[in-house]
């Protein structure tokens, strides 16, 4: 017993070592797993979706340039000189087919890992959001982080661009969406809305605004466009805009103006926070959504005769800022119910949540449902700080 | 071989020992001028002043005649006298620096206490220096070393066990433990271990520290070894066994674990405040000296996705016209800083600094612009180089920089999967190493709630029961 233990360890002093080279093979001839240099890469900062004229699927990518171009290539520095990238287009049947045919027409490995912005074109959106999605959220690489446009016009127009203040085209768009003075939705955010029980998702519109040279035209984000069953149906401005965010719980940050009543001038206060929360109720087969609104602000600028340091006064600003909010939000609950019949709110999820089998019973009739739901406001923003100063002593008749 | 009564049979059988030793001095002389004698003792291991003096001058007008070995002793005014009765004894005696006196007609030999040889003079250990705190360290003579713990621990439990290892050196070590503190078992453990060793010679603790630690293949060193001896004295009162060897300045303590290479005696002389923030500092940056790296090639080469989009754009500028892989690059690197790390180490200070000139300006800049690696990779390297100086021991600094290598093998092969892989391997190892019996990464694993406020922080001293952690 002891001699056979004794060999086994033997044989354990001599095999070790070769089951040790056997290893050390085993990694050096298996080669190195998906390695890709960075310098192997073509790396993609922002895409496009367009749809062309024949219905064919146009991809658009703008593939950051990481050669040094041209004199100066060895300071080393990350300057910010343009045309830094290059946009190339390809055309195929769909998303894939043509993600194919871009890898054929750019010499580096397509590298998808770090675009974080993508643009439909309005064609597109309108077509349908269904085929290029699903390909975007199966994609291993591709972010769901990344942010979402619907772009006034052919979305590689977009990509032209190289706006003067950032490095490309995608980081001004994703500074601009994370600023939240627009709508920021995210490739996870769209699909999650696409899939919801609303069925309706909105998206922010990127807008070129032309300038002379190519170098000085930007794009920015104005107004929202509406998403119903996957395609885009509508588009509303500005103002209605802020209403949408106003219910959607995405207000981060803005600055409202106000005229209070018996008063010439205007009050201008800075939200600071507020919460918007959707309180679902049926009651007799009536579908009730009470919007709670409750926000905090700052009051900014008072060019009123108003003296802010009086609490009544403060209470009527307060008062006339909520007719202010209430007013946008009825202007978006009213395009989305009776123009659009979009569930852009997704109070169907609200309903669901709380009359799970009230609403499977009634699932299919959301879209006759959605119009006549009884929406009531309940808007409660206070005054957080007045600032240091009371009336405007800056104007003669205050003194 | 017992000695004889016959000076003359003695003095031949020491002087076939020592033949062709020039140093070893046979001093002839006549005790109160009736019985001769022979004084032997090796020039410069003796104070030859006081053995003139307290020695050779008393015994000159010496005893009466035939005087019996104890007389000869009174006459002396020497503190340390011992006798001894056998060749190898004698021989022992005198190789160690003692004079030892031979009679005639007597049958024992007297030895003298008075070995004194040149030593260094006590300073504060250059490797180990601290900003607050004593500021001495060992020398090179066990004799001042030992009596530098007696001061700070003056307590007769403190016990020192002496035995000589290497069959030609005979060089005396001590073994060092507090009695009722130390296991008992421990202590019979180490000595045993030590008894084991088969070697020539001992000429510094490292022999013997490969004799007689548990995992002889482990890269991680499983005894801890110091120059100061109020780390040596706070790991005695922890009940841990030093070993110390005469002629080196370092010694032992056992057992160790992972976490007490970790600590310097400035965690605890600083607030505690300072003292786990320092602790921190030191875990996080020991990670960085052995991934960081390997996290960079793993990112680069198989991971772009998690680089911040900026910072990925701009990586991706400053490496576009390098010919290597990242790994390659890597690789390439942290081999040439290794190298001016060692060229600097062996040089005099003079040459050194000329050294780091010629490297900050192969690794740095120079290499940069002749595209030869990319300025992230230096930043890497530079990062990483400050950060194995982070530790504490350099013993526990060397294989934490060659791990580093293997593990950017498998990052550059396999990316953050194998990087893993070979810290899972890693730990795995450090988890299955014992020092004397003690886990290594205890009090961590096996975990010890009682330890681990010395670990994850370094609790205030009065939170702190010194006795309990291991």
């Amino acid at each position: 017993m002891r001699r056979k233990r004794k060999d086994m360890l033997a044989n354990g002093r001599r095999t070790a070592p070769a089951f040790l080279s056997l290893l050390v093979c085993a990694f050096l001839l298996a080669g190195c797993w998906n390695a890709r240099e960075v310098n192997d890469l073509a790396i993609i900062t922002a895409t496009g979706v367009d749809l062309t004229e024949d219905g064919q699927i146009e991809l658009s990518v703008k593939i950051y340039l990481t050669s040094p171009s041209g004199s100066g290539s060895m300071s080393g520095q990350p300057d910010g000189n343009k045309g830094t990238s290059v946009v190339r287009s390809v055309t195929g049947i769909n998303m894939a087919d043509a993600a194919s045919r871009l890898q054929k027409k750019i010499s580096r490995k397509v590298f998808w890992g770090q675009a974080d912005v993508f643009l439909f074109g309005e064609r597109m959106a309108r077509a349908g959001l269904e085929a290029p999605m699903d390909f975007l959220m199966r994609h291993i690489a591709s972010r769901e982080r990344a942010h979402v446009f619907v772009c006034d016009g052919p979305a590689k127009n977009v990509l032209l661009l190289s706006p003067s203040i950032e490095r490309s085209v995608a980081d001004a768009l994703v500074h601009m969406a994370e600023q939240q003075t627009g709508l920021n939705i995210t490739m996870m955010d769209l699909a999650q809305m696409l899939i919801s029980k609303s069925k309706a998702a909105v998206l922010p519109i990127v807008v070129i605004r032309e300038e002379q040279g190519e170098k000085q035209s930007f794009p920015y984000i104005q107004g929202v466009s509406v998403i119903k069953n996957g395609k885009m149906i509508g588009r509303v401005n500005e103002d209605v805009t802020r209403g949408i965010m106003w219910l959607r719980n995405e207000i981060k940050q803005a600055t409202v103006t106000v005229s209070p009543e018996q008063s010439d001038g205007y009050v201008s206060l800075h939200l600071h926070r507020s919460q918007t929360r959707l309180i679902p109720k049926i009651e007799g087969g009536r579908w009730i959504m009470t919007v709670r609104i409750t926000g905090q602000d700052d009051i900014v600028e008072n060019t009123s005769d108003l003296d802010l340091s009086v609490p009544d006064h403060i209470g009527k600003v307060e008062k006339e800022l909520e007719k202010v909010v209430n007013t946008r939000v009825k202007m978006a609950l009213g395009q989305a119910q009776k123009e659009f019949k979009a569930d852009i709110f997704q109070f169907a999820d609200n309903f669901y949540r709380k009359y799970p089998k009230i609403w499977e019973a009634n699932a299919d009739r959301w879209d006759e449902i959605f119009p006549e739901v009884e929406v009531r406001l309940e808007t409660d923003l206070r005054i957080a700080r007045p600032g240091l100063i009371g009336k405007n002593f800056f104007r003669q008749e205050q003194r | 071989m017992k000695l004889s009564n016959h000076l003359r049979e003695n003095l031949r059988r020491l002087r076939a020992v020592y033949s062709d030793c020039a140093d070893v001095v046979f001093h002839d002389m006549v005790i109160g001028g009736h019985t001769p004698a022979m004084l032997v003792y090796i020039e410069g291991l003796i104070r030859l002043e006081e053995l003139d003096q307290h020695v050779v001058a008393p015994l000159r007008d010496g005893p009466g005649p035939n005087p019996a070995l104890q007389d000869i002793r009174n006459q002396t005014t020497v503190a340390s006298v011992q006798t001894c009765g056998t060749i190898e004894e004698t021989v022992e005696k005198i190789s160690g620096g003692n004079p030892v006196l031979l009679v005639e007609g007597q049958n024992a030999a007297l030895v003298f206490g008075l070995s004194s040889w040149e030593q260094r003079s006590v300073e504060e250990p250059t490797a180990e220096s601290v900003l607050r705190g004593p500021r001495e360290g060992f020398i090179e003579t066990m004799r001042t070393n030992i009596a530098m713990l007696r001061r700070k621990i003056r307590s007769p439990k403190l016990k020192v066990v002496t035995l000589h290892i290497g069959t030609c050196s005979r060089t005396p070590v001590a073994v060092i433990y507090i009695e009722g503190i130390a296991q008992p078992s421990l202590v019979r453990e180490i000595m045993s271990r030590l008894n084991r060793i088969e070697i020539e010679d001992v000429l510094e603790t490292s022999y013997i520290e490969e004799w007689i630690e548990d995992n002889r293949y482990s890269p991680f060193p499983q005894l801890l070894s110091t120059e100061r001896p109020d780390v040596a004295s706070a790991y005695l009162m922890e009940g841990r066994v030093v070993v110390m060897v005469d002629g080196t300045p370092t010694v032992l303590i056992a057992p160790t674990t992972f976490f007490s290479l970790l600590q310097t005696p400035e965690d605890y002389y600083e607030r505690y405040v300072v003292g786990t923030a320092i602790r921190w500092l030191r875990y996080f940056f020991l990670a960085i000296s052995l991934l960081g790296p390997s996290l960079y090639v793993a990112v680069v080469t198989f991971h772009q996705e998690m680089i911040p989009t900026t910072l990925m754009l701009t990586m991706a500028r400053s490496r576009e016209q390098i010919p290597f892989s990242a790994l390659m690059e890597a690789i390439l690197m942290e081999t040439m800083f290794e190298a001016l790390r060692e060229a600097g180490a062996r040089l005099p200070k003079q040459i050194g600094s000329a050294v780091s000139i010629v490297g900050a300006l192969v690794i740095g800049q120079a290499a940069i612009s002749a595209g030869i690696v990319s300025a992230p990779m230096v930043m890497v390297v530079a990062i990483t180089g400050i950060a194995s100086f982070m530790a504490p021991r350099f013993t526990i600094g060397i294989p934490i920089r060659l791990l580093r290598f293997p593990i950017m093998f498998l990052a550059g092969m396999m990316g953050l999967l194998g990087m893993i892989l070979g810290v899972i391997i890693i730990l795995n190892h450090m988890l299955n190493l014992r020092s004397f019996g003690v886990p290594y990464m205890s009090p961590l694993a096996p975990m010890k709630n009682s330890g681990l406020k010395d670990v994850l922080w370094r609790a205030p001293r009065w939170m702190l029961n010194r006795r309990g952690k291991r």
